[in-house]
């Protein structure tokens, strides 16, 4: 049963796209800059963003109720008390090394706690705010 | 053939309440913000589901499996009967409805088991992939099922979705149970309400 289930899941992980988060990065980057000229990501803004409360969800008001206001350490979710990785790949490994994953997070909690699913530029930022780099 | 009680209470109150927590579950699948009540909802399915099961074993007679699953070439009888609008009718569930039945069961307790795992955090991002296409599954076999319902309902002039509430469907007097079970809604209950405050925790 535990072979089973180790099987299962190298199968589906070798049919996910593997990436770094500097991958992921670069191609935000890339899409933002189609749309902006000269757009480069911002870790500045992408702090900003990330207590930035939106005023869509009381509970969910911004990335930071759940994450912390600290990307590196693990967040609780406000709604279920569950405890959340750390959002950091320095802090989790896992983070950021698959590009589908990512995108779905980002349209999911981007539709419930900005209330519209965020732009390229925006998405660049954030990952360039809780990769630390600038 | 007169209206006889064929389907039992808890027959009748857990198929709306599947199909309520079901629907409470796919709708609030996305959101963080009802994630607790899509976890309840998900607890509701997987009480209902269980207790079916054993209902399917020591349940009135329409409700247990050994009346209603029955093998391919009944099915496939069934269905061509309904084509050449034949009378192959059945007092509980037809040959096709049955493994409808078994379908939803077996999906509706693979989806509670494997979100369970992902609300523990037990399993990475591909259960949560395994997750969604079993509640995909479960909602298609229920659109299934619901076309089902309407076509034998056209097919034998008889409202199965009514049936679903009165519990009365066509039948002979000796197809008919004698006990409709109300009591046992209690035991239904609590024991649906156990297992979602046990699930969510």
């Amino acid at each position: 049963m535990k072979s089973a289930i180790v099987i299962l899941a190298g199968l589906c992980a070798a049919t996910v796209q593997a990436a770094t988060p500097a991958d992921l990065l670069t191609g935000y980057h890339t899409a933002a800059a189609q749309q902006t000229a000269g757009f480069q990501p911002s870790a500045q803004r992408g702090a900003a963003f990330h207590t930035r409360n939106f005023g869509v969800s009381a509970k969910l008001a911004s990335c930071a109720s759940c994450h912390t206001d600290n990307p590196a350490q693990a967040g609780r979710h406000v709604v279920t008390d569950k405890p959340i990785k750390p959002l950091a790949p320095a802090a989790n490994a896992e983070r950021l090394t698959d590009p589908a994953k990512v995108e779905k997070w980002f349209k999911r909690n981007c539709t419930e706690v900005v209330g519209r699913e965020c732009s390229a530029a925006e998405k660049a930022d954030y990952i360039a705010y809780v990769t630390g780099g600038r | 053939m007169d209206k006889v009680l064929i389907w039992d209470w808890p027959v009748r109150i857990g198929h709306w309440l599947l199909v309520g927590a079901f629907a409470l579950a796919w709708i609030t699948g996305e959101s963080e913000e009802w994630r607790l009540v899509h976890a309840f909802a998900g607890g509701t399915v997987v009480g209902v589901i269980l207790f079916r099961l054993l209902w399917g074993l020591v349940g009135t007679r329409h409700a247990r499996f050994a009346s209603f699953v029955r093998g391919p070439r009944a099915v496939l009888g069934y269905v061509l009967g309904l084509l050449r609008r034949d009378e192959s009718h059945y007092a509980g569930h037809n040959a096709a409805g049955g493994w409808a039945i078994v379908a939803l069961l077996s999906l509706g307790l693979l989806t509670g088991a494997s979100g369970w795992l992902v609300y523990q955090d037990s399993g990475g991002e591909w259960l949560e992939e395994v997750h969604e296409a079993l509640a995909s599954g479960m909602l298609g076999v229920a659109l299934l099922h619901v076309v089902g319902v309407v076509v034998s309902s056209l097919a034998h002039r008889e409202n199965l979705v009514r049936a679903m509430f009165t519990g009365l469907k066509q039948g002979r007097h000796d197809e008919a149970i004698a006990n409709s079970r109300p009591l046992t809604v209690v035991l239904l209950l609590g024991w649906v309400a156990l297992c979602a405050w046990w699930l969510t925790r």
